[in-house]
């Protein structure tokens, strides 16, 4: 009876453990190939995950786990191309550690994912001083194996970095170096959750340019025009330049001030147009317009080459037809534009305000974003022949990256006869005008008797 | 439109002509067109830079005006009545709002609110920009009234068309040049016309509102000097000529009282109105008219003989009061010295011989010939004969035009700047005589044959009963002579303008070999590289030209800017830049300078560059004690010229100006065939090539190294 007892609750004890384990502890990574893209300022990583439940039950979920600081951008992919559904989980505790859950939509005992990260300012300049006659030289730390939850049998990583210039980089055997690209691994069977550190130190000539606040404002006319301007505070956030410049240098000789941001490109909607470029000084006279088939190429150059630590900040608008933006059926209207647009290549926005200016009048206004942003206090704005206002609508969002290039869809009822209030508005005050001077001219105010009647 | 025949017009002023609006509502509708035209024209033609540019500040003064007014329009009037500004005149400071004139910058900000208020959100740069090319079509509108007071309105309608497209007054007031002078004009012309009113009526309402006038004026340029003894000069005119009368007892009166108070409420004047010796014309025709009404009052009510005994008696004592009191103010300092300045308006060479600040400046020059024809054209040959024809017909008011057009003649001769003040008169004048001229002779052509008449017929009925005693021929190819020199005033104003004066200064461009347009945008790049990559309180030293610019542009603190009011630290400056590295490291820890800027054209070829200023700096420098053993010969050449290759003076050569300009300059290839190291705007090759700098680094050298800024190295540690 006693051994009946105990053969009893140790089944149980062995049932619960099962029914735990059977949610992770039986997924195993079978294989990983990584690619660490370190060739511009942004850490670009793809991970190709084949995850495998040696139990033989589909896997529904799976816990990724991401380590790098600042990670901007996470989308999952499963073996169908078909996009994989990614839920941060909530954790108090460590600080650099996030876990997501990805839910597949077809749960199979095999499941291939392919995960893409973008981090940003992890790659950091080492020295961080550098004269302008010097390379720009960074430094990379990172995970050698992925960190993951699962143990992993077999993993490959391949670093691509900006130049052949590698001055150290972690030598845990088997890796080999080819120009520009570092291979790791294979590395075979290694645990849940083992840290190695994986440093890099080469040269990353490419631009280190951060913008510090993007303001975006979009205002829609009904008139058939969009404009659209931003307000750009932009810092070279490379290795700062120490002691002098030299312009001498700088002109004369190629290697100097390589590392230096001369100019950068905007990529602006096909049918920009009326483009300024400008600052509290007045118009930067120094850019370029390219008209190519499916965008408006912009070579901007600032007022001055940035260096290490240097900033600037400058106002870019456009009009754009509002015909390619704007829908409607009826009184209700929507508009779909993309939250942020291009700035540079590899661009990383700290902050990015976006607010639309809608048309006076306009009401029922209904936001939807790509991503989550934090809203702010809806606003009204007084501008030519306003009466009530125009309400703006105003979000943000930090750490921002290209990836992030994607429409929000802004939905709004608005009565068509409003569109005439302002026209109505201006005739009708020339025509008090015109009115009020017909009876003036005719009014005879005077006290005293008519003098031009003698 | 019916064509009227003129017999009908002189007929009488009531005939009707046979289509839809009657003879006085065409004029009324010829004349509204030529004034609307008018006023349109010279606001039009003054946006040649911002069309060709961008809408942009122009200058150095200019910079200042924005900057005040930027704050002005954000922190309303009392902070700017109190703003003591820390950002200039390190480390004294400047008391923004007790020294300046503050009518331009509230006429904009009050002009920005009240557009803020209806909704129409335009920057307040804007408003800087297109002020000027306002307040020039509103002086147009004036010039048309004042001249219609004096003269006629034919005249007054060609005086406005000259003055919405002469030269001399567009130099001042294209867009961009937001200066005092841009609305002082119009403040001018505007008491002038309210006090032509006055003296023509002698109503207290048309004195008190020239008072006004007066003031907006006293509120928006030190030029009311020449105003409020203009006035004074016209009354004592009236006097002398036996014109004094009891409107001109009110209207004088009346403005001078309420004048000279409202006045003194603009606290930069304060008790200058009856302190300096600048305004004793004022106050003494003032005390002159009471004594004449006095006497004409006595006269009226005493025997002739005792009259002329009492007369005598009184002329004598008051004279020797009058000299008594007037000396023992001035040597008790009551009344202040004449200022330099004032000086150098009688004196030509005053200022070149005792204030070297004054002659530095390039707008205090004496005026050339040629600028008199370049700014004025046929006005310079149309003023005689407008004068001629105020005398012939001499009126109050006339003697008033007399007066203006002489003083300011002789005051644009002194000075480049005034050309200014006599631009309008030389309309007026030039107003009144094309006027008068055509009205004589427009009456012999066949009617129909000539439309810039019209106008003027009418004011001329009195000439046409006369017999028309010129041949139709001879009538016909005046008024063609008249038609093509007006029309050649217009192709060459619209020249002058476009070629000479709507470049804003601040945006330099040239032309390419192969034609296309360079623009050096140096002056922005550098003022904007200060603003964005030098620490906030960062102290910059440069010349004081560039002072407005750089706390405007690069809010950043200077040490000397455009006011140019402390001769001493000024000299300080100059004394850095003419001495030895050493020697100015000293000066420049003294003043706690972090950053230095010159400009420097030898690599294009601007000649306005800090090389060429540097005698003044120089001469200013060597000017106060402590500049002492700075002397100007030991910057020439053995042959005493001023030069900065080989031979050039080895003290001008190691100075630290020469070496901020010539840093590393010595290896550029500038010019094809020549050394290296040769400058552009010196036409040498310069002496001292190889050179460190042991104080300074280079910061930031602008694209064409137009502009260079260096940064003050920190005291060495101690044992390094």
């Amino acid at each position: 009876m006693k051994k009946m007892e105990l053969s009893r609750i140790i089944y149980c004890v062995a049932l619960t453990y099962l029914c735990f384990s059977a949610a992770n502890a039986e997924i195993i990574n079978k294989n990983v190939e990584r690619v660490l893209d370190l060739s511009s300022q942004l850490v670009k990583t793809t991970y190709k995950i084949t995850a495998e439940e040696t139990t033989g039950k589909p896997i529904k979920e799976y816990v990724f786990i991401v380590t790098e600081p600042n990670l901007s951008y996470i989308s999952a992919k499963d073996g169908l191309n078909k996009k994989v559904e990614v839920q941060k989980i909530q954790e108090g505790g460590a600080s650099n550690v996030f876990s997501y859950k990805l839910t597949f939509s077809s749960p199979s005992s095999k499941q291939s994912i392919v995960i893409e990260t973008v981090s940003t300012k992890n790659i950091l300049p080492h020295p961080s001083e550098i004269k302008q006659n010097d390379k720009q030289l960074v430094k990379f730390v990172g995970k050698l194996y992925l960190y993951s939850k699962y143990s992993t049998s077999t993993q490959k990583t391949n670093v691509i970095l900006s130049s052949s210039n590698i001055l150290s980089h972690t030598q845990v055997k088997p890796f080999s170096v080819s120009s520009n690209k570092v291979f790791f691994g294979p590395y075979e069977n290694i645990g849940a959750q083992s840290e190695d550190e994986l440093v890099l130190h080469y040269e990353n000539q490419t631009p280190f340019l951060t913008v510090n606040t993007l303001e975006r404002t979009i205002e829609v006319s009904h008139w058939g025009n969009i404009a659209v301007k931003e307000d750009i505070q932009l810092t070279h956030s490379g290795a700062k330049l120490k002691g002098s410049f030299s312009r001498y240098d700088f002109q004369k000789d190629g290697r100097s001030g390589q590392s230096a941001v001369k100019s950068y490109k905007t990529y602006l909607p096909a049918s920009a147009n009326g483009v300024y470029y400008r600052d509290t000084n007045g118009n930067i006279s120094t850019s370029n317009m390219n008209l190519m088939r499916d965008f408006v190429d912009l070579d901007l150059r600032p007022r001055f080459p940035l260096f290490g630590g240097w900033k600037t900040q400058y106002t870019l608008g456009y009009n754009v037809p509002s015909y390619e933006y704007l829908y409607s059926s009826g009184n209700k209207y929507m508009l779909k534009m993309h939250l942020i647009d291009h700035i540079h290549d590899n661009m990383l926005i700290d902050e990015a305000v976006v607010n639309i200016i809608l048309p006076e009048g306009s009401t029922n206004i209904e936001l939807i974003t790509p991503y989550s942003v934090k809203r702010h206090q809806n606003d009204l704005m007084y501008t030519y022949l306003d009466t009530v206002g125009r309400p703006v609508i105003s979000f943000s969002k930090q750490n921002l990256v290209e990836n992030h290039i994607s429409d929000f869809t802004l939905k709004y009822s608005f009565s068509k006869v409003s569109l005439l209030q302002e026209p109505l508005l201006v005739i009708g005050f020339i025509y008090i005008i015109f009115l009020f001077t017909i009876v003036f001219l005719r009014l005879d105010l005077s006290i005293t008797s008519h003098s031009h009647k003698d | 439109m019916t064509v009227v025949d003129t017999g009908t017009l002189a007929g009488g002023a009531a005939s009707k002509a046979k289509g839809l609006l009657t003879w006085e509502k065409q004029e009324h509708l010829v004349k509204l067109a030529i004034l609307i035209l008018a006023a349109v024209l010279s606001f039009a033609t003054r946006l040649f830079s911002v069309l060709r540019f961008e809408s942009v500040i122009h200058e150095f003064d200019p910079y200042f005006n924005y900057r005040t007014t930027r704050f002005l329009a954000e922190q309303g009037f009392y902070k700017f009545h109190n703003w003591f500004d820390d950002r200039a005149w390190y480390p004294l400071g400047r008391i923004i709002g007790g020294t300046i004139y503050p009518g331009l910058m509230v006429t904009s900000a009050a002009l920005y609110r009240l557009m803020w208020m209806l909704n129409i959100t335009i920057d307040i740069r804007n408003v800087c920009v297109f002020l000027a090319p306002f307040f020039s079509s509103l002086t147009t509108l004036v010039t048309y009234a004042l001249t219609k007071e004096i003269h006629s309105t034919g005249a007054g309608l060609v005086a406005a068309a000259l003055i919405s497209i002469v030269p001399g007054y567009i130099s001042r007031s294209v867009a961009g040049s937001y200066d005092n002078e841009g609305i002082a004009i119009f403040c001018m012309l505007f008491t002038y016309f309210l006090w032509i009113k006055a003296v023509k009526t002698g109503t207290i309402f048309w004195s008190a509102m020239s008072a006004l006038a007066y003031f907006y004026m006293v509120s928006s340029w030190g030029g009311y000097v020449f105003l409020i003894n203009l006035i004074p000069l016209h009354v004592l005119a009236l006097m002398i000529t036996g014109r004094f009368s009891h409107r001109i007892y009110i209207a004088y009166s009346t403005l001078y009282c309420v004048g000279t108070i409202l006045s003194m409420q603009i606290s930069f004047v304060g008790f200058q109105p009856i302190q300096s010796s600048e305004h004793m014309l004022a106050l003494g025709v003032f005390g002159l008219c009471q004594i004449h009404g006095f006497v004409d009052y006595l006269r009226s009510r005493m025997p002739k003989e005792h009259f002329e005994l009492l007369f005598k008696t009184l002329v004598s004592s008051l004279l020797s009061v009058v000299v008594i009191v007037g000396t023992l103010l001035t040597l008790t300092g009551k009344v202040s010295p004449w200022t330099g300045r004032f000086y150098s308006l009688l004196d030509p060479s005053y200022a070149k011989n005792h204030i070297p600040i004054i002659a530095s400046v390039s707008e205090h020059q004496p005026t050339s010939w040629s600028s008199f024809y370049f700014d004025l054209q046929i006005l310079v040959f149309l003023f005689p004969a407008g004068l001629y024809f105020c005398f012939s017909r001499l009126t109050d008011a006339n003697i008033f035009i007399i007066l203006y057009g002489v003083t300011s003649i002789y005051f644009a001769g002194v000075m480049v700047r005034l050309m200014l003040v006599l631009a309008p008169v030389m309309c007026v004048l030039s107003g009144i005589a094309i006027s008068h001229l055509l009205a004589k002779y427009i009456k012999s052509v066949d009617t129909g044959s000539s439309k810039p008449a019209t106008e003027s017929k009418r004011q001329h009925k009195k000439l046409e009963q006369q017999s028309g005693g010129v041949k139709s021929e001879v009538a016909i190819g005046f008024v063609a002579i008249i038609t093509v020199m007006l029309i050649v005033y217009t192709f060459h104003c619209t020249w002058v303008t476009s070629e000479a004066y709507s470049s804003p200064s601040i945006v330099l461009s040239a032309r390419s070999h192969d034609g296309g347009r360079i623009i050096f945008d140096d002056f922005r790049e550098a003022y904007y590289w200060l603003q964005m990559n030098t620490p906030e309180n960062a102290r910059i030293m440069s010349w004081w030209d560039y002072g407005y610019q750089i706390t405007a542009m690069a809010n950043r603190t200077i040490l000397v800017d455009n006011n140019t009011w402390n001769n001493t630290h000024i000299s300080r400056v100059g004394q850095a830049m003419a001495s030895s590295e050493e020697k100015a490291y000293e000066i420049m820890r003294e003043l706690d300078v972090d950053y230095v800027l010159v400009i420097f054209g030898g690599l294009t070829g601007y000649s306005s560059d800090d090389i060429n200023k540097f005698l003044w700096m120089v001469r200013i420098g060597g000017s106060t004690d402590r500049g002492a053993h700075i002397k100007e010969k030991d910057y020439y050449a053995a042959n005493g010229e001023f030069r900065v290759d080989k031979e050039g003076s080895p003290t001008l050569l190691n100075c630290l100006m020469y070496k901020m300009c010539y840093y590393r300059f010595g290896q550029m290839y500038t010019e094809g065939g020549k050394a290296q190291g040769y400058d552009r705007v010196r036409a040498a090759e310069i002496g001292n090539k190889d050179f460190e700098l042991d104080v300074l680094e280079e910061a930031y050298t602008t694209e064409h190294w137009l502009v260079r800024i260096y940064k003050v190295k920190d005291l060495p540690n101690r044992g390094v």
